[in-house]
């Protein structure tokens, strides 16, 4: 961290802030092609994004010694290019880490710079710039900055309605945002048909039964929940348990199956649910399983059916100590069922579940 | 069984209407000078009327997504944004289903040519309206409700002509109804029979019979009627009496006698248990001819004589006309053949007596064929006479053609005894009497012994029979040749 004074700069020259464009008094003493305004914006900097990129930024932002033939200067640009790509999907990949982790304040950083190079590369007006857009919006709306998102969302919403060929996949990501801005501003009609759009676009991508829509689902039972229509959100509820429990159940198949001809090859399995999809199913599933619990009118059958499907949930994401502890839980609930019988596959999850912990 | 809800009409409407109407406010009559002159000056300058731009509505947010969007997707958004989840994943995975249809039946075929469905919007519609209804019901717990809005979808497509959707529909129903308990498995009774005469459409006779079977078996015993005022059990009977007979026709094709009769038995018996007479003689008439065709008259007169009897206590005539005639029918094959035109007989009374032209006509060949082939030809002759002029007061060119055919061949088998008797003996009466006949080719040849037939002969005074008649008898001709080269 070194200090500079914005006088003694060179006559033309105004170094900004990077993150709030006024005038910087600091400079980054590792790249030392970074600058601040003050301490606080480059520790925010720093937690974010500039950690991973502070070297990277080097070879963009220092001028690019000038070469004689046409040739080296189109490979130059197209390295320049290359580097830029690289770090749109860093800086992108980084502010969604957050976002799913939850720190908001640290997403902004990274995902204003994802959007400044997306700018820089494809310009104004493209699909790219939707995903940083969306991200930005979902981090404003956790930060409670309505406005602030919306205007982002209408950005991107635009965005999409001006190009055709925009995939269903960032559709649906978006009408989710635009559904939970609404549903933060008390918007319920609005709401509900933008997570309709969701549900209808992630539909035409994988299905109907597929995970990916369980998301909207989710969000409008929450809605339903709220306005008091609790025979809707449960229907919901209840299709977006069956849906996880459903793919759960044939993952472990696929695992139960794999482990019985070798043990080892059981790691490799893991891929089947990416880190993204594990935390939504985590987040959503939770919920449900707290609605249920907490209903004035407790139906065992169900509470059943959420908590099996949370224990899937943890043992493919290899959590032995929470897959045992809702194992536990769901035992209990079945001997509460009148028909006091535990289905195969219960009794066959909870049977490795102790293989595991006895392993450990 | 049928509980049509009152048509529906779509909730959405597929376009908003643009012109919003609304008055435009007068303008106030009588301002002060200088401000009637400041309204001049802004006119002229081009901003031309405020209240003009104002007509048009502005649209709401929903109403662009209307325009913007597909038929499909607005429905499905309008049903999600409800909660009809379920609906919604019907209608989905019906439209997917439907191109997965297409893309199977491949270009050329009739689906190929068909709209799609996703732009067809009154089927849309039906379904929105259908399922939504259907959905919320059950949401309350109310199948029996949940069974009518999918009964009733299940009709719309049945009567617009897609079959596969409408059985879809039909086999939705089922399922509910096997969830409804309060009312003792009617509902599933009659999701029991519907999907039983949709498989008889498609000619799945099996499949067709055993939803009847179920239908049958949950309805014994019970006292449910229909809004016609029928009750359940008998149109079961019904229904299985007519899967069963129509199985057996197919056997019968198959020349499979012996399950055939089997079926038939049973298509009996179910006609019995109906109480339906008329459906019950109909059974007892098919066995009756199954066993003829097996081989086995006893036990088809048996059979034959119920139909009788029953024809006979239903006063219809024409029943009773065809059950004197399989009765013929199986004495004749019997051997016994005087029975046999005894009921011949009794029917031609019947058929006289209520004008049955048709089948009197049928019987005057049928006896006349008897007669023909026992050999009595001046008896088929009568017979196919008066065949062939009940057929020419019922003009119909082949029943007459038939006719005319059929005496033909009778006549000549008559004349065919007295020439070769002429000719065996060679006399010279003999010889004369053939000249004769062949220089005019006239009815007065004829046998000394037989004067009466010469003169029976001269009834026939129409033209075309005769042809008929000289015509046929080329054998005596050729065996007489040689005098006719003679005389000419």
């Amino acid at each position: 961290m070194a200090a500079i004074n914005p006088l003694s700069n060179p006559k033309g020259v105004k170094l900004q802030c990077e993150l709030c464009n006024s005038p910087a008094h600091l400079q980054c003493s590792a790249c030392k092609v970074t600058y601040y305004c003050d301490s606080d914006h480059q520790q925010a900097d720093w937690v974010s994004i500039h950690e991973k990129i502070c070297q990277l930024l080097i070879p963009l932002r220092i001028t690019q010694p000038f070469s004689s033939s046409a040739e080296e200067r189109s490979h130059s640009l197209e390295q320049l290019l290359l580097r830029k790509k690289h770090l749109i999907d860093l800086t992108l990949k980084e502010a969604q880490k957050h976002l799913y982790g939850g720190r908001h304040a640290d997403v902004i950083p990274a995902a204003m710079h994802s959007l400044s190079f997306t700018i820089d590369v494809f310009g104004l007006a493209t699909v790219e710039l939707v995903p940083a857009y969306l991200i930005l919006a979902e981090a404003n709306i956790g930060l409670g900055h309505l406005p602030q998102a919306e205007e982002y969302l209408s950005q991107a919403y635009w965005t999409v309605l001006k190009t055709t060929d925009c995939s269903n996949a960032i559709r649906s990501k978006l009408h989710r945002n635009l559904g939970l801005l609404y549903s933060a501003k008390g918007e319920f009609e609005e709401s509900l048909r933008h997570f309709s759009n969701d549900v209808y676009f992630a539909s035409e991508t994988a299905g109907t039964n597929h995970m990916s829509v369980t998301g909207g689902y989710f969000h409008m039972a929450n809605i339903f929940f709220r306005q008091n229509k609790m025979d809707i959100a449960d229907s919901l509820y209840t299709e977006v348990t069956d849906i996880w429990h459903a793919h759960l159940s044939k993952l472990l198949n696929v695992h139960v199956n794999e482990s019985s001809r070798s043990m080892s090859s059981l790691e490799k399995d893991q891929e089947n649910l990416d880190e993204n999809q594990e935390a939504e199913a985590l987040q959503i599933l939770s919920a449900i399983c707290d609605i249920r619990e907490q209903a004035p009118k407790k139906d065992p059958a169900k509470i059943m059916h959420i908590l099996h499907t949370l224990t899937m949930l943890h043992f493919i994401a290899m959590d032995w100590p929470k897959a045992e502890e809702f194992g536990k839980k769901l035992l209990l609930t079945t001997q509460q069922l009148p028909e006091e019988k535990i289905s195969d596959d219960i009794a066959i999850l909870l049977r490795l579940i102790e293989l595991k912990c006895t392993a450990k | 069984m049928s509980a049509v809800p009152a048509m529906p009409r779509q909730s959405l409407q597929r376009f908003p209407s643009l012109v919003h109407q609304r008055k435009v406010p007068a303008q106030p009559k009588e301002l002060p000078q200088k401000a009637n002159y400041k309204i001049h000056l802004i006119r002229d300058r081009g901003v031309r009327d405020h209240n003009q731009q104002k007509n048009i509505k502005e649209l709401s947010k929903e109403e662009t997504a209307i325009y913007r969007n597909s038929l499909k997707n607005n429905i499905c958004i309008e049903m999600l944004r409800k909660g009809y989840h379920k609906s919604f994943s019907e209608v989905y995975t019906v439209i997917q289903r439907w191109d997965a249809l297409r893309d199977a039946a491949g270009p050329g075929s009739a689906i190929w040519h068909q709209k799609p469905l996703e732009e067809q919007q009154e089927k849309l519609d039906q379904l929105q309206h259908f399922l939504t209804r259907a959905e919320a019901a059950q949401r309350a717990g109310y199948y029996e409700e949940v069974y009518e809005n999918q009964l009733a979808l299940a009709q719309y497509f049945q009567e617009v002509g897609d079959d596969w959707l409408s059985y879809h529909f039909f086999e939705c129903c089922f399922q509910t109804a096997t969830k409804i308990k309060m009312d003792g498995g009617r509902k599933e009774a009659e999701a029991h029979s519907n999907i039983g005469s949709v498989e008889e459409e498609h000619g799945q006779l099996e499949k067709a019979a055993e939803h009847y079977e179920a239908f049958y078996h949950l309805t014994v015993g019970r006292i449910w009627k229909d809004e016609t005022g029928r009750s359940h059990n008998s149109l079961a009977c019904e229904n299985l009496w007519r899967i069963y007979t129509l199985q057996s026709d197919k056997m019968l094709a198959n020349k499979e006698c012996q399950q055939a009769i089997k079926t038939l038995i049973k298509a009996f018996d179910m006609a019995r248990e109906g109480g339906n007479k008329k459906l019950e003689g109909e059974a007892a008439y098919r066995l009756g001819l199954a066993h003829i065709s097996s081989g086995n008259p006893q036990t088809a007169i048996t059979y034959l004589n119920t139909y009788m009897e029953i024809s006979k206590m239903l006063e219809d005539n024409v029943s009773l006309g065809k059950a004197y005639k399989a009765m013929a029918k199986a004495l004749e094959s019997q051997g016994k053949i005087l029975e046999s035109v005894e009921y011949l007989e009794n029917f031609i009374k019947i058929a006289k007596l209520n004008n049955l032209n048709q089948s009197l006509a049928e019987t005057y060949s049928c006896l006349g064929d008897i007669f023909n082939t026992r050999g009595n030809y001046e008896k088929a002759c009568q017979y196919f006479s008066k065949a062939y002029e009940t057929a020419l007061s019922l003009s119909e060119l082949a029943l007459i053609e038939e006719a005319q055919v059929q005496y033909g061949i009778a006549k000549a088998h008559e004349m065919m005894l007295t020439v070769s008797k002429l000719t065996d003996s060679a006399d010279c009466a003999s010889v004369g009497h053939l000249l004769t006949w062949k220089m005019n080719r006239s009815d007065i040849f004829g046998d000394p012994a037989k004067p009466d037939k010469l003169i029976s002969m001269q009834d026939t005074k129409d033209g075309d029979k005769s042809i008929a008649i000289m015509e046929t008898p080329d054998i005596p001709e050729n065996e007489t040749s040689t005098e006719p080269v003679t005389a000419s």
